[in-house]
């Protein structure tokens, strides 16, 4: 049943992002929310299912995309790893750390995936207002993202 | 605790292999298109970009060909949009075009000078009262000059400029209730004065009984009027009022020559009245 949940939240948090970037921008930018699914779920999730949320959010971002194929994917898995071990030492679940956790992973998934571009697809998918605006907007949107998936976790057990 | 670390390496071992094996492997013809058809359909926007190229590579010809026709059909109904706006602002400039070449070419047949001008401001509180124009003293527009509208194929008695600045003027209308002409009644020839009600009607006043006017009568400015030159047309009668048994005329409603409601340009007819003749004429009315 959980599983069956989990995926309706996959499948929403993907029509959300969508619906979003295509018709709530703000001189061209939106909070990512793939990306703010990505790090609630890695918060709130065991490592197994918050490295598998991390990789098939990137790859839903991916499939969006014109960059190289498995480029997010790679970055969010990577992003899942890393905060399941930061949240042993530090409250991922507090807000604070949020705001604080959300730009600054921003800015590293954003220069990890230019890299990978770079090597892979000899492409520069970053522009420079999407890499100085996101991650402040990803702020925003992960403490609400959170307490969406926390209120959902809590009452089915998804995640 | 070591059992979910474990747990954790191997999921990453797992999804990373498995990234940068999607990285690595360049994706069959068949996904790609798959993924672009996706991609395309859902963030169009992406193909205006400069990586267009990079992004159709590897891809079927007759599928870059759907896309390119996706992208000239957006071009073209833009153009078209945008040629839509211009056929319609042209079709209202072939209009005043018409118009002003119908306007100047009866101004040319009219047998006084004077010069055209816009009507550039009516008032709604005023609206059979008064209006500006975009010609003032400059232009050579002096008080008391008469104001001519076209109409039908046919030049009728708008008013007469009241107030002369440098770049524009007033002119009160015929159908202010402070205006009035003296009009002669054809074929009769008899005079009578109309004057405006402040609505789209004139009344005519001072008519002889015996003048027999009829509904559809036409009338012009009369020579014994100084304001105005004489033979303008000013009006049509629609109705004749019976004579009142304490009144020696009777009265009628005239239908003014000009539609104020439609005017947009006018004649102004230089009149160079004397002015001495002017202040013997206003100390007469103030008597």
């Amino acid at each position: 049943m959980s599983l069956l949940i989990e995926l309706a939240l996959y499948l929403a948090t993907g029509a959300a992002y969508w619906w979003w970037t295509q018709n709530l921008t703000v001189f061209g930018l939106a909070p990512n929310l793939l990306f703010a699914a990505a790090l609630c779920a890695a918060i709130l999730s065991g490592p197994v299912k918050a490295v598998a949320w991390g990789f098939f959010a990137g790859l839903y971002a991916d499939m969006l995309g014109s960059g190289a194929l498995g480029g997010w994917a790679l970055t969010w898995s990577l992003m899942a790893y890393g905060v399941h071990a930061l949240k042993r030492h530090f409250d991922m679940s507090s807000p604070f750390s949020q705001l604080v956790a959300a730009p600054a992973l921003s800015w590293a998934c954003l220069l990890f995936y230019q890299g990978l571009s770079l090597v892979f697809g000899r492409v520069s998918p970053v522009g420079v207002k999407i890499f100085l605006a996101e991650p402040f907007l990803n702020a925003l949107a992960v403490p609400v993202v959170f307490r969406v998936f926390y209120g959902l976790k809590r009452r089915y057990g998804a995640l | 605790m070591s059992r979910e670390k474990d747990a954790a390496n191997y999921a990453i071992v797992f999804f990373a292999a498995v990234s940068v094996l999607l990285l690595l492997f360049p994706v069959s013809k068949f996904a790609h298109t798959a993924r672009i058809a996706v991609s395309y359909s859902l963030y169009p926007s992406l193909h205006y970009g400069a990586r267009y190229g990079y992004f159709v590579r590897n891809v079927p010809s007759n599928f870059v060909k759907l896309l390119e026709t996706d992208q000239e059909n957006r071009a073209l109904t833009d153009k078209v949009r945008d040629l839509e706006v211009r056929l319609r602002n042209a079709s209202a400039q072939v209009a005043e075009n018409e118009r002003l070449t119908r306007e100047m070419k009866l101004s040319r047949s009219l047998p006084w000078t004077g010069t055209w001008a816009r009507v550039v401001n009516k008032t709604p509180a005023d609206w059979y009262g008064s209006f500006f124009i975009d010609k003032g003293s400059e232009d050579g527009v002096a008080v008391n000059d008469t104001v001519l509208g076209m109409q039908d194929d046919r030049a009728g008695l708008a008013g007469r400029v009241l107030e002369v600045y440098p770049k524009f003027s007033k002119v009160l209308l015929l159908t202010n209730a402070a205006a009035s002409a003296v009009c002669s009644i054809s074929p009769g020839g008899f005079e009578a004065l109309v004057e405006g009600k402040g609505t789209w009607l004139l009344r005519m006043n001072y008519v002889p009984e015996e003048a027999a006017v009829e509904p559809g009568a036409e009338l012009v400015t009369s020579p014994g009027g100084l304001l105005f030159p004489a033979g303008v047309y000013v009006g049509k009668v629609t109705k004749v009022y019976p004579r009142e048994s304490f009144m020696n005329f009777i009265t009628a409603d005239v239908k003014p020559a000009v539609d104020v409601n439609t005017l947009k340009e006018v004649f102004v007819v230089r009149r160079n009245i004397p002015g001495d003749l002017m202040t013997y004429r206003q100390q007469g009315e103030r008597k």
